[in-house]
């Protein structure tokens, strides 16, 4: 829950998917979903190089 | 859309020869009645068990509680799409039998979860049975097992779906009775109330009926015989919760029982006209992310300020505390309509060691949502000591459930309530 | 029937107790007979109903180098007295002067057994620090409020010593002492709040009973620069634990966390970890653990270079109920493991 993360003051917020599987998605299939987390965490990866001087949201995809 | 509930008064249910109502008294026909239970070929090992109050009884696991009720011939179908065929509810005439309930347990299940992971205990007597109503309620308990092939999932779709069947069964005993006292809901199309009560303020419900941080159990009868976890908010007339279109999710954090008898659509009703303009009821769900929390909020407050022309709104959430989000959004958007909020909360998880009492921290920092009360905090239970039991119902052989326990009054169902049932608040020392 | 004379010991710091400024704060304990300043007010408010027998003084510095000790030994100094109750301050908004009064009167509660009372500004450090052991009743932030504050504490103190119950914060003017109970209100929560939306619809004013959650703000760490040749480590608060929770994580309201190694290895695999937490359905995360600790997905940038190293042990605790102080200690004791280890950045997964 991002807007949570933010409230609460973490500094660099990356969208998950959803609380019960925030780093993937039973919906889609294996191949897809590898996809999908290593898309996730290369945006968690871009947030921690990023300056940032308030909570912020960061993009999934951006690499 | 007028409703007329006859409210039959039950104070006793026994077992006997024939299901019949007379003087408050209800029998029922105990293997007729597995019979009927039984035509659903997911279910085996079907028993029906009785509790009065009163009785040394304990009953555990039950996953929900449901009103005896059933349409009069002509109203139209019961539980449409969940036990009867599709139609609408909230119209023509229902019989109700008042002091008695139908629960289901699914002990056969080895506690497998799908909503709140409680025990739902109710105790027929002793301490247990001051805290919530049913320990005071005359309980028609529906057992049974999966049969062979029958997975969990369609397992307890099937027993919720034999715990609507039995409230209908039941209640159908008292079709023909003169009433006890009648209820009558009528709340006319926006059309017709417009012009009369316009100086009076126009309020809505916004009422979450299940919350995305549980698993949805996959064919539950929840809205019109069919689930809702995907659903973007919609506008229920309030007659439709009275009267069998919505039912709790499975082992949710409500009852079907408290739907029925709902608290917040009852207030509303008994100041409308008086002192505010009943707008209308919106239900929506609480999704378990953000992007998807925006959307529910974004769409809830427009139905609310475009379509039923709100002034103020009622919310209430249901869960832990990521609905929580979900509502403080919704609120937000309201009031940023102009729509001012007023929010009815109960406290899953909160801080108690805090200086003040504050929403759990998922709470946006908004200051128009100020207008907040406190239902109580399931963590500020006191620990009860139940005596131990004659009879315990729905539990695995060798079970210690019977003997003495010490438990905190959350555990029994029905303690602690998110819409506004209870009379709890919580109270910084 | 006269009832006994309660015996007050009044505690003040080395201003308030005449010994000097800041330039006494070093001042050890001392016990003199009587009332001093502030405690001629206490003695009049008191009246015939007790006496300040005493009044123990020390200076803000010496308690503030050795919190524990000091009080110790101010009680000591104390109990020759024989006192009924102990007052301390009011410290308004000085902040050592408001723990020493907390410790001292905390200190008093647990030696003597008998009940204390201190009064201080809600910004005092002091409140945060010990508003769950002893009552401290709220003033004003500065001396201007010192008859209110020193009534309120009078009150409260007589209240404890006679053994009557104590009201609810709002009413007694103190501040919450984290005790949650729950009341019975006359009407149901569903009436309450639609009278207080009503309320607010007519601009009437209301009493509401939750109030907005206030939020600490953090400083960002700057942005790591070399990205290539770092050490990034996993976290969650979503309940990962070994097989069998070894630790023993609580399912809800954690107090632990556990640092679990997974040396060359390229994926977490289900059959090794078991999913323990009561806030959301582990179904998923079960099935598949990367998706709470994203080991296969960071193996795989590691090997392209994308990093410069997965840090091989994750850290896990849950996140639901859990109170707030204690998520902070967690934090805080898992941020200096890491940063022992070298690693630069760490990404948490929370459900």
């Amino acid at each position: 829950m991002t807007s949570v993360a933010l409230m609460v003051g973490a500094p660099r917020v990356v969208q998950g998917v959803k609380i019960v599987n925030p780093m993937g998605n039973e919906e889609m299939d294996p191949g897809a979903e590898q996809r999908l987390r290593r898309d996730i965490a290369t945006g968690a990866l871009h947030a921690l190089q990023a300056e940032v001087n308030e909570p912020t949201l960061f993009d999934r995809h951006k690499a | 859309m007028r409703l007329e509930l006859n409210i039959i008064r039950i104070t006793k249910v026994q077992s006997a020869d024939a299901t019949a109502v007379r003087n408050g008294v209800l029998s029922v026909n105990r293997q007729e009645l597995e019979e009927l239970v039984k035509q659903d070929t997911r279910l085996t090992d079907v028993a029906i068990e009785l509790a009065n109050p009163g009785d040394k009884c304990r009953i555990v696991n039950v996953a929900d509680v449901i009103e005896p009720r059933a349409r009069i011939a002509g109203s139209g179908p019961d539980f449409p799409g969940a036990v009867g065929v599709q139609g609408t509810a909230g119209h023509g005439t229902t019989c109700v039998l008042r002091g008695a309930a139908v629960l289901i347990n699914d002990y056969n299940i080895g506690g497998r979860q799908y909503q709140r992971p409680d025990e739902g205990m109710i105790d027929m007597w002793g301490p247990g049975a001051e805290i919530g109503i049913y320990g005071r309620t005359c309980n028609v308990v529906v057992l049974a097992s999966p049969a062979n092939g029958t997975g969990t999932d369609d397992y307890c779709v099937a027993l919720k779906i034999a715990g609507l069947k039995t409230a209908v069964y039941l209640a159908k005993a008292g079709a023909g009775l003169t009433p006890d006292e009648v209820e009558i809901y009528d709340h006319p199309s926006i059309r017709e109330t417009a012009g009369p009560l316009q100086d009076l303020p126009r309020v809505a419900y916004i009422c979450q009926v299940f919350t995305n941080q549980r698993v949805p159990l996959p064919g539950d009868p929840v809205l019109y015989g069919h689930h809702i976890e995907k659903m973007v908010p919609t506008i229920l007339h309030p007659n439709e919760l009275f009267d069998g279109a919505l039912t709790d999710p499975y082992r949710g954090y409500a009852a079907t029982y408290i739907i029925q008898n709902h608290p917040m659509v009852k207030e509303l009703y008994q100041n409308h006209g008086k002192t505010l303009h009943f707008a209308g009821v919106i239900i929506s769900n609480a999704p378990s992310n953000a992007p998807e929390s925006e959307r529910t909020a974004n769409v809830a407050a427009n139905l609310a300020k475009w379509i039923l022309g709100a002034d103020g709104a009622v919310l209430t959430k249901i869960g832990g505390g990521a609905p929580e989000l979900t509502m403080a959004r919704t609120a937000q958007r309201c009031e940023e309509l102009g729509i001012k909020t007023a929010l009815a909360l109960a406290h899953q998880g909160i801080d108690a060691s805090e200086i003040t009492l504050k929403a759990s921290t998922v709470f946006s920092n908004v200051p128009q949502v100020d207008a907040m009360v406190s239902m109580g905090a399931s963590i500020a239970s006191p620990m009860l000591t139940l005596p131990p039991a004659d009879k315990v119902v729905g539990v695995a052989d060798g079970s210690q459930t019977g003997k003495e326990l010490r438990r905190p009054a959350s555990d029994i169902k029905g303690s602690f309530s998110q819409l506004g049932d209870s009379r709890l608040v919580a109270v910084r020392y | 029937m006269v009832s006994k004379k309660l015996r007050v010991v009044h505690y003040l710091n080395q201003f308030f107790g005449g010994l000097g400024g800041e330039d006494q704060a070093h001042r050890g304990p001392q016990i003199v007979d009587g009332p001093i300043g502030p405690g001629r007010a206490i003695q009049g408010r008191l009246a015939e109903k007790g006496e300040v027998v005493a009044t123990a003084i020390c200076g803000d510095d010496y308690v503030g180098e050795r919190i524990d000790e000091a009080a110790a030994e101010i009680v000591q100094l104390i109990r020759r007295y024989d006192p009924d109750i102990v007052i301390a301050g009011p410290a308004f908004e000085a902040g050592r002067y408001g723990v020493a009064c907390g410790a001292i009167c905390k200190k008093v509660q647990e030696t003597l057994n008998i009940p204390a009372v201190t009064g201080m500004y809600g910004e005092n450090p002091g409140v945060d620090l010990f508003h769950k052991d002893v009552y401290i009743v709220q003033t004003g932030d500065s001396v201007r409020t010192m008859d209110e504050a020193i009534t309120r504490m009078v009150k409260l103190a007589m209240k404890q010593a006679a053994g009557h119950p104590i009201g609810k914060p709002a009413e007694d003017g103190y501040f919450p002492r984290g005790i949650l109970v729950n009341e019975e209100s006359d009407r149901n929560g569903a009436a309450r709040a639609v009278a207080m939306l009503l309320d607010k619809l007519k601009g009437r004013p209301f009493e509401p009973e939750v109030v907005q959650p206030t939020h600490y703000r953090v400083a960002p760490a700057p942005g790591i620069k070399d990205i290539g040749s770092s050490t990034i480590a996993l976290v969650t608060d979503g309940g990962l634990v070994p097989a069998g929770n070894p630790d023993g994580i609580e399912s809800r309201n954690a107090t632990r966390f556990g640092g679990y190694d997974f040396k060359n290895i390229g994926s977490l695999a289900a059959a090794d970890y078991d999913v323990n937490h009561s806030g959301y359905a582990t179904v998923f995360t079960r099935q598949n653990p990367n998706r709470l600790i994203p080991v296969d997905a960071l193996r795989e940038i590691e090997r392209e270079k994308g990093i410069g190293k997965l840090h091989e042990r994750f850290y896990s605790t849950t996140g639901v109920a859990t109170r707030l102080e204690m998520a902070r200690k967690m934090g805080r004791a898992i941020a200096a493991e890491l940063k022992s280890e070298g690693v630069s950045g760490a990404i948490l997964t929370s459900t």
